[in-house]
Parts: C-alpha cells; structure tokens; sequence
C-alpha cells in the first residue's frame, strides 16, 4: 500500500512524542531523549525502499521543526542511513545486528543534530567534545533501550497493513 | 542482492541530486516545509497542556473546602493590599506622564500583556526552549519579551498559528543589556546565553563588568533589564549572580555567570508583552525570517 509509511508514521509519533515528554521532564538537565534514529530500524527490514526513505525524512523533519538545526539536515542524514540499511545486506539480519544498528544510527543522527545545533548557534562552542560526550552516550543507550517496543509497534501495524514479513523470516 | 545493491546506487545518486536542489531551493521552500510540520505537532503540543490542566485541577479538587477557604482569604487579603498599592502606583504614573510632556522626553514603547501556558520545555546544549500554547492568531508576534511577574522569562523567536516557541534567558540566541544592583554608576553589562554542558545547568554569561564594580555584601547582585533596545521593558529581574566575578583574557573588564531568578522549567504560564507599535528589534527579526 502506497500509504503505509505515512499510516506507519502516524503510529510511531506517539513514541516521539513521548520521548519529547521524557525531555520535558529532564529538561533542567539540559539532555533531549532522542529515539529517532531506532525509529527506522523495523520499517527498513519490510517496507519499500522509497516509503522508508519517505518515513526517514518525516521522522526527521518532525524533529527539525521546533528546534534550532539547520533545514534538512537530520532528514536527509537519516534518508541517508535507510537506503544504506535497506540495501539488502545483512546488516539487520539478527538480533543483534539490529540492536548494533539501533545504537549506531541513533547515536549517528544525535551527532549530526548536535553538530548542526553547534554551527547555526551564535554562541562559540567551548570544549564541544566534553558537552557533546554525555550526550551522546545518552542517544546510544536510549537507542539501544527503546528498540524492541518501538519496533513491536511499528512490526504489529506493518502486519495490520498487510506488509510482507522480513526475507530471514518467510 | 546485486539488483539492491545497484538499487542503493541509484537511490545515493538521487539523496545527492535532491540535497543539491535542497541548497538551491528558496528558502520560503524550506521554511514552508518546516512550518507545515511544526503545526502537525501543534495538536499534540495542546493536548499534553491540556492533560496537565486537567492533572492541576483534580489535584486542587481533591482539597478540602477548608484549605480552599483558607487560600480563598489569604488572596482577599493580598487583593486588598495589592488595591491600595495601585491606587498609588497611578498616582506615580501621573506624575511620570506630567513630567515626560514637560521635558518632551519620549514614551516608553507600551505592551500588551498575554498570558499563555506553557506546553513543553525543550532543553538541550544549544538550544533551551518552552513552547507555548499561544501563537499567531492570539496576536503574539517574533520577538516579543516573555516574563513572570517582574522576572524575564526570555523572548519569543518562532510564532506558528497556535503555538510558539521561546528562547530563554540561558538559551545561547539570548542576548540583552543590564544594570548591575550595587553599582550606582548604572554602568550597562551584556547578557549572553552560552552553550551548556549535556547533564549540566544552564546558564547565561555577564560581560563587560566594569573592575571597580564590588559585589554586595551578603547577597547575590540582582540583574536588572536597562529598557535599551527596545524589546524588554526597564528594571526588570534577569536573575543574580552566579558567584563572584572573574577576569577575562581582555583584561579590561570582568564576567561572571548569571543564574536565572525564577526556575525556567517549572514555570505552568507566563506573559507575552507584544509591543503594541511595532519596534527596531521586531522589524529586525521579521528581516531575518525573511531572508
């Protein structure tokens, strides 16, 4: 179905929103809980190509929107990672590759927001790495840590949209 | 597996030609684009306000009528205070607008005070943000100061239709003029958010303070808005001091860091003063967004 990354996209906000809930809560803490890197991992192992890279750049979008990083940048940073793990290889073949990939792709597109944070903010960057450092750690383990309810969501709406399971599994 | 990996080829070409017209693109693209997917989240953002709302007002339900009576008669008592004080704080009005047309001194920009409540905060290194749930259709526009009671809360840098966001005085886009309490001299210092530290606190930096300014003995030095510029009124609180005051590699002033007075996250609402003209600051931001 041509629509299902939108329907799919629909069905994963709930975790971003929640994810921003979380950050709300932590915010005198100065850390954002960021999980929408984990978010691509399930629709990339059965979805399309092209509805995943349309699901990676709306996932990245809505993260831009309401934060000061340049236009485009964590979208298309993000559509870059689908197309390299929906190339077919066996980068999400097991568990845990898929955690593996979980953690790298989260912590990746943090990186890239922070970077791209950095450098549209008037203010010098002082010491980046130290600033950026508990950051970081922070994505990948929530990446890790959020992986398997998040894509128990997005698996139980692909198999209600009808999506083919995963090669490894038919 | 050949046919996907010559599939990837193709599609990289394509994210290449697409970040290619992305840059080239004009920006009112871009900013549309953004726009479009900042009011899709605006639902959301209202309905989590909401939900608090309702959180705050079953908790006050569940009260007992005498602790409501109680608070009921503080208030009537603060009420009453709070009238005689404006009765003379008209009187003092009266005589500021008697003296402003005897020297010909220009007025103050005037405000338009809206309250709206908060429905997020969003705080990360570069960024620290609360999210209204007020925007363009209640009148709020880019730029306006944002404030709690006499405390400055910060300014208002995004407006959607429902919602807007607000930068906040430890947010590194935030920068102002200041008076120092204790230096009599009312020399200006500046007001800079800086980046923060991940799992630290925010704060914002005070520069250019003069080497003969002496803290107060015994307390923090309060910071206080000059009303120059044009965006925030004067005397209002900026925060205190964070500590003492240290040298710079300049050599010829000092800085320290500034610790906002109010607690930026737990604030449940707070007040947008939209300039009722339009001031240099607001035209300046509407420039920019236009670029």
């Amino acid at each position: 179905m041509a629509w299902s990354w939108i329907l799919l996209l629909l069905a994963t906000y709930p975790w971003l929103l929640g994810a921003d809930l979380i950050s709300d809560t932590l915010a005198s803490s100065t850390v954002v809980i960021f999980v929408t890197g984990t978010c691509l991992i399930a629709p990339c192992r059965r979805l399309p190509r092209w509805q995943c890279v349309l699901f990676a750049a709306g996932a990245g979008f809505l993260f831009e929107a309401r934060r000061p990083i340049p236009d485009g940048l964590l979208a298309l940073s993000l559509v870059a990672a689908t197309i390299t793990l929906s190339s077919g290889g066996p980068l999400l073949r097991s568990t845990l590759r898929r955690f593996l990939a979980a953690t790298t792709i989260n912590l990746g597109a943090c990186l890239v927001w922070y970077l791209g944070a950095a450098y549209a903010s008037p203010a010098p960057a002082e010491n980046l790495l130290i600033q950026m450092f508990p950051q970081l750690l922070l994505a990948a383990l929530v990446g890790a840590a959020s992986l398997i309810p998040i894509a128990l969501t997005q698996n139980a709406v692909m198999d209600r949209l009808g999506i083919a399971p995963p090669p490894e599994m038919t | 597996m050949r046919q996907k990996h010559s599939g990837a080829r193709a599609s990289y070409v394509l994210l290449a030609i697409f970040v290619a017209l992305w840059v080239l693109l004009p920006s009112a693209v871009r900013r549309f684009n953004r726009e479009a997917f900042a009011e899709f989240q605006a639902p959301a953002l209202h309905l989590i306000g909401k939900s608090r709302d309702l959180a705050t007002f079953w908790e006050k339900q569940s009260r007992s009528s005498s602790e409501m009576s109680a608070a009921g008669r503080d208030l009537a008592r603060i009420n009453a205070a709070l009238e005689l004080k404006l009765g003379a704080m008209e009187d003092i009005r009266r005589e500021n607008v008697r003296l402003r047309e005897i020297t010909r001194y220009g007025a103050p920009p005037e405000y338009l005070s809206i309250v709206a409540r908060v429905a997020t905060r969003d705080s990360a290194a570069w960024w620290q943000r609360i999210v209204l749930r007020k925007g363009r259709n209640d009148g709020i526009r880019p730029g306006a100061p944002v404030v709690f009671g006499d405390t400055v809360v910060g300014r208002v840098t995004a407006v959607h239709l429902t919602t807007s966001e607000v930068d906040l005085v430890t947010s590194p886009g935030f920068r102002c003029t200041a008076y120092l309490e204790g230096d009599d001299a009312n020399r200006i210092v500046l007001i800079n958010g800086v980046a923060a530290q991940s799992l630290g606190t925010a704060r914002a930096r005070v520069s250019v303070i003069p080497y003969d300014f002496n803290l107060p003995a015994g307390q923090p030095a309060r910071v206080f808005t000059t009303g120059m510029g044009g965006v925030f009124p004067s005397r209002l609180t900026l925060g205190v001091l964070d500590g003492g005051t240290f040298a710079t590699q300049v050599g010829a002033f000092r800085e320290s860091f500034l610790l906002p007075s109010r607690n930026l996250y737990n604030l449940q609402e707070v007040s947008v003063l939209v300039p009722i003209q339009q001031t240099p600051g607001e035209a300046l931001i509407q420039a920019d967004l236009f670029q």
